[in-house]
């Protein structure tokens, strides 16, 4: 039987594995949806410690509930007008993050694709993130974004050949 | 575009990363883990200088109040004055909840800073909960609220400007 602090040590090292696994992904979808590095940030930590607190057992919660819940969030944030104000001066102060990792070779190659994800409308780089970064399946998609799996499908579809014409140049 | 030109185009984006979490943020997510919740449980157990009636006085005092409450209510709508049949009390008061509601209120959110050892400050987000769980027994009138305040207290990145 397990001591109590050697359950506590095991919790802690599968809380950190987890955040080790999913944590950049988590931060990549929330900084397409929040203004300013910091909002990013907060929408992250609040979306997990809400989920995993929502699990009865202790076990990490599904993916789809975390990203359903970072969404949420940064649209309670996009609605508290007193923050507005904040959120430009913050954003110009941090300037442009960077989505992808940067090697030196590859940073100008990645920062083109951030630019072209950028310009994909919402609903398309929403869909495409969290299928090819956040690797969520079709069905767990449409449960955080609360829309039909086939719509999720279709839109990832469009997506990814919308982006593709953006980044002709840099995949040529 | 065909399949194998699509496949191929997300092979190309799978490989780029997401870029990697800051250093200060990872460290700070990790000490947001949320704590599991025994706590009601544990609250039975008298701590060390606790009187173990203390323990039992502060659970019994809100169950009675609700169980008199309960009683009262029940009395008041199912007992005419004039009723000259009674039933036994223990099948009278039989409760069968056919309502269960579960509501979360927030009182109040304030943010409170703080200085860790090493003098750095870091901030705290508070905010005060109101529990409230009503059951109800529509076959014999009654109704039991129950209020529980509960206080979250989570550690946001201090925000340096």
């Amino acid at each position: 039987m397990k001591s109590g602090s050697q359950h506590e040590l095991s919790a802690d090292s599968e809380w950190e594995q987890w955040l080790g696994r999913h944590a950049p992904a988590l931060l990549l979808f929330a900084r397409q949806q929040a203004r300013c590095e910091a909002d990013a940030q907060d929408l992250v930590q609040e979306a997990v410690v809400e989920s995993w607190r929502r699990q009865s057992q202790g076990a990490p919660p599904p993916l789809g509930c975390v990203y359903a819940t970072i969404r949420h969030r940064a649209i309670d944030l996009a609605r508290r007008e007193e923050r507005r104000a904040d959120r430009e001066v913050a954003a110009q102060r941090d300037g442009p993050q960077c989505w992808f990792d940067c090697g030196v070779d590859e940073r100008e190659r990645n920062l083109l694709i951030q630019k072209a994800m950028s310009h994909l409308p919402d609903i398309y780089r929403d869909v495409l993130t969290l299928k090819v970064w956040g690797g969520l399946t079709f069905g767990e998609i449409a449960q955080a974004l609360e829309i039909p799996a086939n719509t999720a499908a279709s839109r990832y579809r469009y997506g990814l050949m919308e982006l593709r014409k953006l980044t002709k140049e840099v995949f040529a | 575009m065909s399949d194998h030109e699509q496949e191929r185009y997300e092979a190309e984006l799978r490989r780029l990363q997401p870029a990697r979490v800051p250093e200060h943020f990872m460290a700070r997510l990790q000490a947001a883990r949320p704590v599991a919740e025994p706590a009601r449980r544990t609250l039975l157990q008298p701590t060390a200088g606790t009187p173990v009636w203390r323990v039992v006085l502060r659970w019994l005092a809100p169950a009675l109040a609700v169980a008199v409450a309960g009683l009262l209510v029940g009395r008041t709508r199912f007992n005419p004055p004039s009723s000259v049949e009674r039933k036994p009390l223990a099948a009278a008061y039989e409760l069968k909840a056919d309502d269960v509601q579960v509501d979360q209120e927030l009182v109040s959110s304030f943010e409170v800073v703080a200085k860790l050892p090493g003098g750095q400050p870091v901030r705290f987000r508070c905010q005060k909960w109101r529990d409230q769980m009503v059951v109800t027994d529509k076959n014999h009138g009654v109704e039991i609220e129950q209020n529980s305040p509960r206080v979250e207290v989570v550690p946001v990145r201090f925000e340096t400007y």
